[in-house]
């Protein structure tokens, strides 16, 4: 990604799309993690995506934080750019970011026209 | 422009006309005409011009941005504000589709004479077999050609001769006369949030995103968006001038959805009825897929789940089964038996409160640059968007209290 012009943490980062390295959808930028305050450049660490990342976020995500299940990390060294989406290097299987509509795709692979 | 273009604009448009009422038009215009004549005629225009101002902006964004409303509420008003307005949206989608639902299988009932009951089933029935096999080229054809038998209303109002004078008179808001100021002030709530329901933006957006708008499209959704829904509102002018020549007079309050069409029956015969009929179905059922999905489209942008009509169902399973459950919980509220025309009357002005959260997000998108570059909003789409939004501001803080005031309009 490019270095030279500035990216707004809570403006240009959180609550933006993830895509993974096929193009898909895999969830959404739902709290940050930063990391190295004890060095001169403080770095975002990781991402955060679904369930008690929501805990963060307010008396609303706190309570929906209460009904999910674990987050799932991602380390920053795994975003490729940072568009009106945040674009993954890996796809969402390998990153484990799959889990949510692997859980309910048995319900329609059998279906006509489900898969 | 090629004979091809020409012809697929104006096949869009004539289906955004055929898809431009729903069951809230339906109700509240007739409604309107009933109690205050052409009075009301105005709010119409204003609530028309609305529409036509943020759909074109979100059809805009869509199109440079590639993201679609919800992406965009969710960005801008964080997790909490945005999950609060997902929560409201996803109820009013919820009851809109219930009263679409509703207005189905009245309309189905008026046609064959079965039970109410077993037809809302069948109606969910053919409604969940056509979403789940039909391509939404299709869908949206299908729905909006049939649904332009509504024009029949138009007929009819031409054909009842209103005192054109008083008509005019009607676009000019003023003081008015017989019902009360309160009520008065409750049916402009209602037709401007039945004009400007949110599920219509979120469904267009997503609707242009998945269909993969770029600049190209940018001239489509001018047109589409001001002449498709600038010559829908024309029908919502007819229902409400038959309604004041039909209704007012006689002291009718249309509270049941078959009243309408009887109105055009009584102008253009049996052929009309039939018409009116066929287009109410067509256009509520229309609706029903329309609502159904805005609210699977906005949780799945919320959470950020793989999205789209397109995509395959195991693979976007939960995107799916959203859609799936929506139209399971409308039925159940349908089949409680509970009125349609009051579930449709609790859905727009409840849909009203949710409207601000909604288009704030879009105004503030339409606007930045490293979003939208050079196709940030021009002059006019600003003054209008921010006049609009003070507008949808003032009438989302007086809904509820209006809607508690007046018992639902009834004074």
């Amino acid at each position: 990604m490019s270095k030279s012009t500035p990216v707004d943490l809570a403006l240009g980062i959180l609550d933006h799309q993830l895509v993974d390295a096929d193009g898909r959808n895999c969830g959404k930028v739902d709290e940050l993690e930063l990391g190295g305050f004890d060095r001169a450049t403080p770095q975002v660490a990781e991402i955060l995506v679904g369930g008690n990342a929501w805990r963060t976020r307010g008396l609303l995500g706190r309570l929906a934080a209460h009904l999910a299940g674990e987050a799932v990390h991602v380390p920053w060294s795994e975003v490729e750019s940072v568009s009106s989406v945040v674009k993954l290097k890996r796809t969402a299987a390998e990153l484990r970011l799959n889990r949510g509509d692997e859980r309910w795709s048995r319900l329609f692979t059998k279906l006509p026209g489900g898969a | 422009m090629s004979l091809k273009n020409f012809l697929a604009i104006a096949l869009g448009i004539l289906s955004a006309i055929g898809g431009f009422v729903d069951i809230g038009d339906l109700v509240f215009n007739t409604q309107a005409g009933a109690t205050f004549g052409f009075q009301l005629l105005w709010v119409v225009v204003i609530g028309v011009v609305g529409i036509i101002v943020y759909s074109e902006m979100c059809g805009r964004v869509a199109a440079i941005s590639k993201r679609p409303v919800f992406d965009l509420v969710r960005e801008r008003t964080g997790f909490g504000a945005g999950l609060a307005t997902l929560i409201a949206s996803e109820v009013v989608n919820l009851l809109t589709c219930a009263a679409e639902i509703g207005g189905v299988a009245i309309t189905l009932q008026l046609l064959s004479g079965l039970p109410y009951r077993l037809l809302i089933l069948l109606g969910v029935v053919a409604l969940v077999v056509v979403s789940w096999t039909l391509p939404f080229e299709w869908i949206e054809r299908v729905f909006g050609y049939l649904g332009l038998c509504l024009l029949v209303f138009a007929v009819a109002a031409i054909k009842l001769h209103p005192n054109w004078g008083k008509v005019a008179h009607g676009f000019v808001p003023g003081s008015h006369s017989g019902g009360s100021t309160m009520v008065y002030f409750y049916f402009v709530v209602g037709l401007l949030g039945a004009a400007m329901t949110p599920y219509e933006v979120y469904f267009y957006s997503s609707g242009a995103v998945e269909d993969g708008w770029g600049l190209k499209e940018l001239g489509l959704n001018k047109v589409t968006s001001i002449i498709g829904y600038a010559l829908g509102g024309f029908l919502s002018f007819a229902l409400m001038i038959v309604a004041a020549v039909l209704f007012l007079p006689r002291g009718i309050d249309p509270q049941f959805l078959g009243t309408p069409p009887l109105a055009s029956a009584d102008a253009v015969g049996q052929l009309g009825l039939l018409l009116a009929l066929v287009g109410i179905l067509f256009a509520v059922g229309g609706a029903a897929i329309e609502t159904c999905f805005a609210g699977a489209y906005n949780l799945a942008q919320f959470f950020g789940w793989r999205w789209g009509k397109r995509e395959r169902p195991a693979r976007a399973s939960r995107f799916a089964l959203s859609w799936l459950v929506i139209f399971a919980l409308a039925l159940l509220v349908v089949m409680t038996g509970y009125d349609p025309v009051k579930l449709t009357e609790y859905s727009v002005i409840f849909s009203v409160v949710a409207l601000p959260l909604t288009y704030l997000p879009i105004l503030l998108i339409a606007n930045d640059r490293t979003y939208m570059g050079s196709h940030t909003n021009g002059r006019l789409a600003n003054v209008l968007g921010v006049v609009y939004f003070v507008i949808i501001l003032l009438v989302a803080v007086a809904a509820i209290p209006l809607l508690v005031l007046t018992n639902g309009g009834q004074g």
